[in-house]
């Protein structure tokens, strides 16, 4: 399984890195699509998904500074 | 002319606000339910949650939410096996694995101010409250985002926060059952860079430590010592009083063509309990047309156990820290999402969703939500 996370990481990251290129702000209408943010596209149902995930394992972390304790874990 | 000049001001406005990782603007109150329901009849979590954001001025927007759970069901633990004769946690008979009842119900709630300097920095500011019967959980939490470049393609954030929590513990071992309030906090630095690679893509990488303190065992799982010689019993687990965490997580997005985009974030994270574990999430999203867009995803989650961890019955003995806790044991973990969003205008949208989680070690979940967003 790390072996395939690993690939697909690195895949992402090299489809990512290869080219950067000098983008003008008349030219990001896509990146400002809801479906372009980094929060995705309803914040708040990720954070339904973050407590469950945090409740039913041993990792947190990653999603932000922002959050208090829960005392399901 | 001077309409289409006109036009392109309002989307470069729109999309200044949005470039890089800046927090989607927009005035809006959010209502989500969350179904969430464990197999064999182990945890059900009723969730309402309210949300709204606001925008003062340019320079300005503040942010709430609210969240009621209503948690019910069973969670397994080392217990007395009744029926072996056993009725308390001495050596009077056996143990067993199993679920032990509960029901629980907590609100809490955040407020977030983002404030927005001339050069279009940003800083976040927030406080989170989480209350329940036997648990209390306060924190402060600040970040700043600066943009490296002047078209605003390239941005640097730090964030840190500090949580206290207070926790009731209660003393099962003695059989006094008498109440005791234990303190933890959690300090979490966050830094990292946001890169836009090109007009459909985007890269973030972030880096972070955790540092927790204090009271960090769970006061309602136990675990058995001494099994099988006279001095038998089962006593409440106890976890190291630190945990120094680190991680990285990469997020990368990208559009294919006008309706198509892609999202994925590979997390790592590592602690000196001897977890370790990696998540890579990936999401993509369809628009089919102007109103609807449906959205597919999977999560595949692996941890390695921690190093004070052992289900068996028969295996501790006079060690300090110890848990037969599952959520600290080695596992893999599978998550499977679809949804969709409907807008019905501009004002108004309405989202469904389902996922399926399902860990090695047996425990298998559903996950239902619903909500509606009214933008104004």
């Amino acid at each position: 399984m790390r072996k395939y996370l690993l690939m697909t990481m690195s895949f992402s990251l090299f489809m990512g890195c290869s080219l950067i290129e000098e983008v003008k702000p008349w030219e990001k209408e896509t990146l400002a699509k809801p479906t372009m943010q980094f929060a995705g596209l309803h914040p708040e149902v990720n954070k339904f998904e973050s407590h469950i995930y945090y409740s039913k394992e041993a990792s947190k972390g990653g999603s932000g500074v922002a959050g208090g304790g829960c005392g399901c874990n | 002319m001077q309409l289409k000049n006109f036009n392109s001001i309002s989307k470069i406005t729109a999309i200044a606000i949005v470039a890089s990782n800046a927090l989607y603007a927009e005035n809006y109150v959010a209502v989500e339910f969350l179904q969430y329901d464990e197999n064999n009849n182990r945890v059900s979590v009723s969730a309402p949650s309210l949300s709204a954001s606001y925008d003062i001025g340019t320079d300005y927007t503040i942010k709430a939410d609210f969240v009621h759970d209503a948690v019910s069901g069973a969670t397994p633990s080392w217990q007395p096996d009744s029926s072996s004769g056993a009725s308390s946690r001495d050596n009077s008979g056996d143990y067993i694995y199993e679920k032990q009842t509960f029901d629980e119900a907590r609100n809490a709630g955040s407020i977030m101010l983002t404030t927005r300097f001339e050069n279009r920095d940003e800083l976040y500011t927030g406080i989170d409250y989480s209350r329940e019967s036997d648990f209390d959980s306060k924190a402060v939490s600040a970040e700043y985002m600066h943009y490296t470049d002047k078209s605003h393609n390239q941005s640097i954030n730090f964030g840190v926060s500090y949580g206290m929590n207070e926790i009731l513990s209660y003393d099962y071992d003695t059989g006094s059952g008498a109440s005791q309030k234990e303190t933890s906090t959690s300090i979490n630095i966050q830094a990292g860079i946001s890169q836009i690679i090109n007009n459909h893509s985007l890269l973030k990488v972030e880096g972070f430590t955790i540092l927790d303190d204090g009271y960090l065992t769970n006061p309602h799982a136990n675990i058995v010592r001494d099994y099988g010689t006279a001095t038998q019993n089962l006593i409440t687990e106890n976890r190291p009083d630190k945990r120094t965490a680190y991680g990285v997580n990469l997020k990368y997005i990208s559009m294919f063509g006008d309706n198509l985009s892609f999202k994925t974030n590979y997390r790592f994270y590592t602690d000196d309990w001897d977890v370790t574990s990696h998540t890579l999430d990936n999401d993509i999203y369809y628009s089919l047309n102007k109103k609807i867009t449906l959205g597919a995803g999977f999560r595949i989650y692996t941890q390695s156990e921690a190093n004070f961890y052992n289900k068996k019955k028969d295996f501790f003995t006079d060690e300090k820290f110890a848990s037969s806790d599952e959520r600290l044991s080695q596992f893999d973990a599978l998550t499977y999402k679809a949804s969709i969003d409907f807008k019905q205008n501009d004002s108004i949208s309405y989202n469904l969703g389902g996922e399926f989680y399902s860990q090695s070690t047996g425990l298998d979940a559903t996950m239902f939500t619903a909500g509606m967003k009214y933008r104004f």
